[in-house]
């Protein structure tokens, strides 16, 4: 590797500071803000110095909310968990139908294999709104509205696409020459995929699934529409504190902390694959 | 169980005893406040019942599709009491307000069975009743059969009754003898000026009468207070920026968005002379005295700002002042409220009304059950307890607003509050005209508004263009 | 025999489970497509009529429309432009594979973690002028009257900060990726023989990072031209019809005006040129990848 000047390590580091700062200061921001409460939070001017206080942490997760008109249950937890429940699925499926599809148009050519792949990729171009309501119509008809099924086959549209062409990619960049080897030993083809190819790519599987689990934790239009306030995501859950008598903003930070916590934790667990592993070098040689 | 309790609380609702007192007494015996809440329920959905089937639909099962909100509070703390009465079972789910009305038009508009009763504002009916997602509820009203004795229909405020039926002809008059009434009001806000007491007495202001003195009170609290600007109101691209402050002085004028012309069709009406001197006025005051980020500004930001002592009144719902006036808010116990007709020579405000009710779905298996849940959320009874003990305000029932209880609870913590209610109620309806086009037209008038503030466009060419827009529009809808 | 055509059939055997899940999604779609070749408004019921292209040929003649494509087009360039080149720039940073690094990558992913539509309230209360840390920020430095979305000459700047911040760690994320697994022979042959480092970066590191390039600018573009959430919640297209993009209009048109014709139509035209722009870059990727592999 190359020798860097004194100059350009400091530089580097200015910048990577900057760059955190832009990033991270909201952040830092909004976990401040969960600590505070609604009247810290709109002070004149905005200050660093309050009294923390968990009440935001504390109402989100006994899912009572004390207010001077009463207790309000709130149903936060549930939220968090209906997030957790159509992410991992969505994620799941998508793998299970992506990868060997993803598989298939990177080793083989063959007829109408680009058209599939970009059939596939064109399901991202369709703006939600345009599928949705006949989508109410023809799910009321199947029974499948208000179901997880349901919503986790619509979240095929944001999911798939995604991992199929990032995944693609990388079974590319994979050389077939170790396939090969193993496949001459007598390996049959399903068992070669199984053993060489998938844990070869494994890490570009684990990026791809990790961005589709972002994806398919931020949205919230599908839930929205085709089903009942029981199978809300935490992004639909999270606007609940934006109520008529005043926004909530502490309640509002807090969900948000909170409902970043599962992806960072995943991303931190992936952290090995994400990052270290991308670099798909080693198998390219 | 509870004997000791349920009698102070009957005491309570004979008017025997105040609120206060019910409360220091219930305390006194260990009763927790939920408890109290649900015994006055159970009291008064006692007095629903008699000389009535109560149970006649026991056993059938209703889901409710709520917004988050005060009103909903108060429904859900009383509920147990209606389905002890009724024997009924009742589900509701509730979404956040931000995509409340999304939620319903998807629902709706897939004619789906799920929800027999809904929340909705009357404007939305306007859309859902030509639609035939909603069932004109004369039927029900008017049948003795179905309709409790006592259930008072007349009692209603009659400017809600009026601004809740509507005949489904475009430009058709609000509350016509052919009208339909696709909701029943069941909690409203109006608007007035709520200001922050403390902050107008430092500056030796009163609170303004009309718009003229509106604009010399701006002046004189934008010099005599630091960091504070005068006035609030809403300026989202959104037809909720036309509808409260802005339409109700607007109307105060005489001035009206579209004119009824003779043949039944419409034509636009905002580009009158009358129309632009108002609108003059109106930019000038948020230019000049209003938020810095009025465009973004909606409902919550302009509450926000009065609670947190960064306005000093705004112009916009009474129930916002009254909300800013309690909770975790600093300038909690400071807000006034005064009655505002922005025109010198008006006798009285005709202030615009939002008007929060509860429509029955025509995709309901069990409309007759709905009719007698309805019956029961909208009744005196309930309306009384959400009023005495909750924050279901305003009321939209005359017994309700008679109470003594109510009004008492409300002159003790609201300092004017009763007075500009009572002031404006009489003129209170909705001053726009019915028609399909309802949000088309409010969207880009306030897209308008926000292109004249931001001085991208005079306001004389701004409002001509508008009504070429508009009636281009109607003229497409075959309405003019 | 059997052999040969299992070797055939496998590939299709492979992709179609994918396709067949998606082309469920196909059929409402194509009832969209139905609607918005009618004249179909939920509150005019008796007005609904096939009305075949009308929807379509009135754009032609609505400056509405035009406005609308500008700015759609606009805060698409803008966006996918400059997220590229600051994720780009970024992953150029982190390149190395220390733990520090690859903390800090992990870190900043963080704002692509909060969900748009909340990140956007909390960046509206960030940007209000009472209680906003960025308005005090801004007063600080001498921009007392910085109205932020709120104004239109700066109301786009705004929300282009807002995306920005979202979305740039996804650009950063994959290129990152993309610059670790470049092979790194052509690198130090570069380096024994004394090329300039802007040479390298232009001559090798660009070219062959290309594909990854398109890649990750394609889903952003695909995300960016149907920008929603951030919009919406921040000034819901205005002030005036500045920042009035595609999906935002289209929303309305659906769910206040309920116009499903004009709506449908409006996404119809999203649809189309979401798929133009969407092939030339797979064209292009596609012809990277031929070049690449004739290379390696």
């Amino acid at each position: 590797m190359q020798h860097q000047s004194t100059f350009e390590r400091v530089l580097r580091g200015v910048l990577i500071a900057l760059v955190l700062v832009f990033f991270m200061f909201p952040i830092v921001w909004i976990l401040l803000m969960s600590f505070q409460t609604n009247e810290q939070i709109l002070r004149i001017p905005p200050s660093l110095l309050f009294e923390p206080t968990l009440e935001n942490y504390r109402a989100l997760i006994t899912g009572r909310l004390e207010t001077h008109a009463g207790t309000l249950d709130i149903r936060f937890m549930q939220n968090l968990w209906n997030s957790l429940i159509l992410s991992v699925f969505s994620v799941a499926l998508a793998l299970v139908l992506g990868v060997p599809a993803a598989y298939a148009f990177a080793r083989f050519r063959f007829r109408l294999g680009e058209d599939i792949a970009f059939t596939l990729l064109s399901f991202r171009f369709a703006p939600p709104l345009l599928v949705l309501l006949p989508l109410t119509l023809y799910f009321q008809d199947l029974g499948l509205s208000d179901t997880y099924v349901g919503l986790v086959w619509v979240y095929q549209l944001i999911c798939l696409p995604l991992i199929l062409w990032i995944v693609r990619g990388y079974f590319e960049d994979m050389s077939p020459d170790i396939e090969h080897a193993y496949r001459t030993a007598g390996h049959g083809w399903l068992t070669t995929f199984r053993r060489i190819s998938i844990p070869l790519t494994a890490p570009g599987i684990a990026a791809a699934g990790l961005l589709a689990f972002i994806f398919a934790w931020n949205n919230f239009i599908f839930a929205l529409v085709l089903a009942s306030a029981d199978k809300q995501p935490v992004t639909v859950g999270a606007l609940a504190f934006v109520t008529a008598s005043g926004i909530q903003y502490g309640q509002i930070a807090a969900a948000i902390v909170l409902s970043i916590t599962p992806t960072l934790a995943l991303a931190l667990y992936a952290q090995r694959y994400l990052v270290e592993g991308l670099s798909l070098g080693a198998v390219k040689g | 169980m509870h004997e000791r309790e349920k009698n102070r609380v009957q005491a309570y609702l004979d008017g025997k005893l105040s609120r206060r007192e019910l409360l220091r007494d219930m305390s006194a015996l260990g009763a927790s406040a939920a408890l109290t809440s649900t015994l006055i329920g159970l009291g008064s959905t006692r007095a629903f019942a008699a000389g009535f089937d109560a149970m006649q639909h026991k056993g059938t099962a209703l889901k409710l599709l709520l917004n988050k909100h005060p009103y909903t509070d108060a429904l859900l703390a009383n509920l147990e009491a209606f389905k002890a009465m009724s024997g009924m079972e009742v589900t509701y789910d509730i979404f956040p307000e931000d995509v409340y009305f999304d939620k319903v038009t998807a629902a709706l508009s897939s004619r789906s069975s799920e929800y027999d009763v809904f929340m909705t504002g009357a404007y939305m009916t306007w859309t859902y009743g030509p639609a035939g997602w909603i069932t004109d509820l004369n039927e029900w009203i008017q049948d003795p059969d179905k309709t409790h004795p006592d259930y008072n229909w007349e009692d209603m405020l009659p400017g809600l009754r009026a601004s809740t039926a509507w005949n489904g002809i475009p430009g058709g008059a609000l509350g016509s003898a052919d009208a339909k009434q696709w909701c029943i009001p069941w909690g409203y806000e109006l608007n007035n000026v709520s200001y922050n007491g403390p902050m107008f007495e430092k500056a030796g202001v009163s609170p303004p009468g009309n718009m003229e003195e509106l604009l010399e009170t701006c002046a004189k609290l934008a010099t005599d207070l630091e960091g504070v600007y005068p006035i609030g109101v809403r300026g989202s691209r959104s037809w909720a920026t036309i509808h409260p402050g802005f339409l109700s002085g607007y109307s105060n004028f005489g001035e009206r968005d579209l004119q009824v012309n003779e043949d039944g069709t419409l034509s636009a009406a905002m580009n009158t002379d009358g129309s632009k001197a108002f609108h003059r006025d109106w930019v000038k005051m948020i230019q000049d005295y209003g938020p810095k980020n009025w465009s973004t500004y909606t409902w919550y930001q302009v509450g926000t700002d009065l609670g947190a002592g960064a306005s000093a009144m705004i112009f916009d719902a009474d129930i916002l002042g009254y909300f800013m006036n309690g909770g975790g808010n600093k300038e909690a116990g400071k807000i006034s409220f005064a009655p505002f007709a922005a025109n010198p020579a008006a006798e009285a405000p005709t202030p615009n009304v939002w008007v929060w009710s509860l429509s029955m779905s025509s995709f309901s298996q069990h409309q007759d059950a709905a009719w007698h849940f309805l019956q029961w959320a909208t009744g005196v009874e309930h309306g009384l307890f959400g009023a005495q003990t909750m924050d279901f305000v305003n009321p939209v029932r005359q017994a309700v607003w008679d109470d003594d209880t109510f009004r008492a609870r409300i002159d003790e913590s609201y300092p004017g509050y009763l007075h500009q209610h009572d002031v404006s109620a009489p003129g209170a309806q909705i001053y726009f005209t019915a028609q399909p086009l309802f949000f088309d037209l409010t969207t880009e008038w306030a897209a308008t508004l926000q292109k004249m503030v931001a001085n991208e466009v005079p306001v004389d060419e701004g409002l001509d263009m508008l009504a070429e827009s508009v009636n281009s529009q109607l003229a497409d809808a075959g309405l003019r | 025999m059997r052999d040969a055509f299992r070797r055939k059939a496998l590939p299709y055997l492979l992709s179609l489970p994918a396709l067949l899940v998606c082309v469920g999604i196909l059929i409402p779609f194509g009832t969209a497509v139905y609607y918005s070749l009618q004249r179909y408004r939920l509150n005019l019921p008796h007005l609904r009529k096939m009305n075949w292209g009308e929807n379509y040929l009135k754009f032609l003649t609505d400056s509405e429309f035009w406005n609308t494509l500008q700015v759609s087009l606009a805060y698409t360039g803008l966006t996918v432009g400059l997220e590229l080149l600051l994720g780009l720039g970024i992953a150029l940073l982190l390149q190395r594979s220390t733990r520090f690094n690859n903390f800090v990558s992990i870190l900043l992913l963080l704002p692509l973690m909060t969900a748009p539509a909340l990140a956007a309230l909390m960046w509206k209360l960030m940007t209000n002028p009472n209680f906003g840390i960025l308005s005090y920020g801004a007063a600080l430095i001498g921009f007392e009257n910085m109205k932020w979305a709120s104004d239109p000459s700066t109301a786009l700047l705004t929300v282009l900060l807002v995306d920005i911040w979202v979305y740039t760690p996804f650009m950063m994320i994959l290129l990152l990726a993309g610059l670790r697994s470049l092979p790194r022979q052509p690198f130090e042959a570069a380096a024994l023989d004394g090329v300039p480092r802007t040479f390298v970066f232009f001559r090798i590191t660009l070219p062959m990072l290309s594909p990854y390039i398109i890649t990750a600018s394609l889903f952003r573009l695909l995300d960016s031209i149907q920008q929603f959430d951030i919009i919406y919640a921040m000034t819901q297209g205005g002030p005036g019809d500045t920042l009035m993009v595609f999906q935002v209009e289209a929303y309305l048109q659906f769910f206040q005006a309920t116009n499903i014709g004009k709506s449908a139509a409006l996404l119809m035209v999203l649809w189309v040129i979401t798929f133009i722009l969407s092939n030339l870059f797979v064209k292009q990727w596609l012809r990277l990848r031929e070049q690449a592999q004739g290379a390696g």
